[in-house]
């Protein structure tokens, strides 16, 4: 049984302990948060590609004609390149409402959102320091994290924000419900919010595939796990909550494995 | 190409409102809409010299219509042939181009919530049959044809016999429906039913205004940045050792 203490604020590591820490994995992510994930990442990249093709009107337009022309013809036509975002953007909400009834418990009770996604003084810390490091403007020490960084928090808060906006509208526009203004409120409401997301989802794939120091966090999407040092430098709070729940997960196994009996 | 034009002969027409009834039939317009219709000019003038008409309303199909660009999803289109078509598989009902049309000619169909107005009868035109409204005017006071074709009534109307179309000095969008009559039936015509500025609704003002620049400016900014953060992590270089 590990005697050592769990440090309360992250302590200088020997070059022993940090290569054994970046052996041992932890556990971050569920398999269905992953694939979720990936579900969700595959759906933007299509209503993106789509959506963009869609809006061809002089005063509305944001892609040149070559690019709507593009997308109408690898689908056919623009009637299809519509249909096709419906039909995904419809399959995206649904599987959204399910994730939401069956992952509640889980996922979204107000409790785990508040660990996870909500922001404490460490948090507005480490966004301006974090953004004058990547600037070169500082040489302070980023605070502590939970599971999620402050950056990945104020993302999700973004998201969860618009995604109910989008959806909403999407499905007005889908079936043209109510009033004929509110069809066209919606339609303004579902580019601005789509617009805010995808500025924000830009610095999520940027910090998830490129940015060199959180590249453990990119693959934890796909394995689920994170290497212990990694969680140390980046999320020590969520990694020190971690260990003491392994701790007491330990000592509960232990407690209730019966010993050997002595054989005569 | 052909180029398809109306004229409307309103000495001829005497507000019988046949033609509304043949293309609300044809096309099952829904109650209380019309993709024509015949309005009343009411009476102009003093006593003794009053003067009243009819004035045929419908889609003008016009040259440079102000429709097309208002709509957002590219659902209204200027077909080959000049006329103004709606293509339904696209329309969302949102109602930009009812505000923009200066001829108030479009509406929302209740029952599809999508846009709908006069096509000058495509469906027919396929077929080689004269628009449904033109072929039902006892008054024959509807002639429709080809721009194109120097031999056709419309040719000979609009060329030669100075059918006027229906523009103001502000607005003047080349509409394709040209009417003939009196001076008279004409002025008292106009003075009704003239076309009005085209509007744009409140959300694609904010669109044009606020939105679009928003959205761009967004994103642009968030690429830009993250150019910066990339150009400086390929000058910097990564760490073999994570310390």
């Amino acid at each position: 049984m590990n005697a050592q203490p769990i440090p309360t604020h992250p302590i200088a590591l020997t070059a022993e302990e940090a290569t054994g820490m970046e052996q041992r994995n932890i556990k971050k992510h569920d398999v269905a948060i992953i694939l979720l994930h990936w579900f969700n990442a595959s759906v933007w990249l299509i209503e993106l590609i789509s959506g963009l093709a869609l809006i061809v009107g002089a005063a509305y337009r944001v892609m040149p004609q070559w690019y709507t022309t593009m997308i109408a013809s690898a689908l056919g036509s623009r009637a299809n390149v519509l249909r096709v975002h419906i039909a995904i953007g419809l399959t995206w909400i649904i599987v959204f409402l399910v994730y939401g009834v069956f992952g509640y418990r889980n996922y979204l009770r107000k409790e785990v959102l508040v660990n996870e996604i909500g922001l404490d003084q460490d948090d507005w810390q480490w966004l301006r320091i974090r953004v004058l490091l990547i600037l070169n403007r500082t040489k302070e020490a980023l605070p502590e994290q939970g599971s999620y960084n402050a950056g990945q928090k104020l993302f999700a808060l973004l998201v969860y924000a618009a995604l109910p906006v989008i959806a909403v509208t999407g499905i007005i526009m889908s079936f043209h419900l109510f009033e004929t203004s509110v069809v066209a409120w919606a339609m303004l409401l579902h580019f601005l919010a789509v617009g805010m997301v995808v500025s924000g989802l830009m610095v999520h794939a940027y910090m998830g595939a490129v940015f060199p120091e959180e590249r453990p966090a990119f693959f934890s999407m796909i394995t689920g796990r994170v290497n212990e040092l990694f969680a140390y430098k980046h999320h020590f709070k969520w990694w020190k909550q971690t260990k003491i729940e392994q701790r007491r997960w330990q000592q509960e196994f232990q407690s209730t494995t019966p010993s050997e009996p002595k054989s005569d | 190409m052909a180029r398809y034009a109306m004229v409307i002969k309103t000495e001829r027409c005497v507000g019988c409102q046949s033609c509304t009834v043949a293309c609300k039939s044809e096309w099952d317009v829904p109650n209380g809409y019309a993709r024509t219709r015949v309005p009343e000019t009411g009476t102009s003038g003093t006593f003794p010299n009053l003067n009243t008409s009819f004035h045929v309303n419908q889609c003008n199909h016009c040259d440079r219509p102000t429709c097309v660009p208002a709509c957002p999803s590219g659902a209204t289109y200027q077909a080959e042939d000049g006329t103004v078509q709606i293509d339904r598989a696209l329309c969302i009902g949102c109602g930009a181009c009812v505000a923009a049309c200066p001829y108030r000619a479009r509406y929302i169909d209740p029952g599809a919530g999508k846009a709908d107005k006069c096509d000058f009868c495509t469906p027919r035109r396929e077929q080689g049959l004269a628009p449904a409204c033109v072929l039902t005017c006892p008054g024959e006071a509807k002639v429709f044809g080809d721009l194109e074709d120097s031999s056709s009534d419309v040719y000979r109307l609009v060329y030669r016999e100075g059918a006027r179309r229906m523009v103001t000095n502000t607005v003047s969008i080349g509409p394709n429906v040209y009417y003939t009559g009196t001076p008279e039936h004409l002025e008292v015509q106009a003075a009704s039913f003239a076309p009005v500025p085209p509007r744009t609704i409140a959300p694609g003002v904010i669109w044009g205004a606020i939105a679009k620049k928003l959205v761009l400016l967004a994103v642009g900014a968030t690429f830009a940045g993250q150019a910066i953060a990339f150009f400086r992590q390929l000058a910097v270089g990564e760490k073999r050792f994570e310390d």
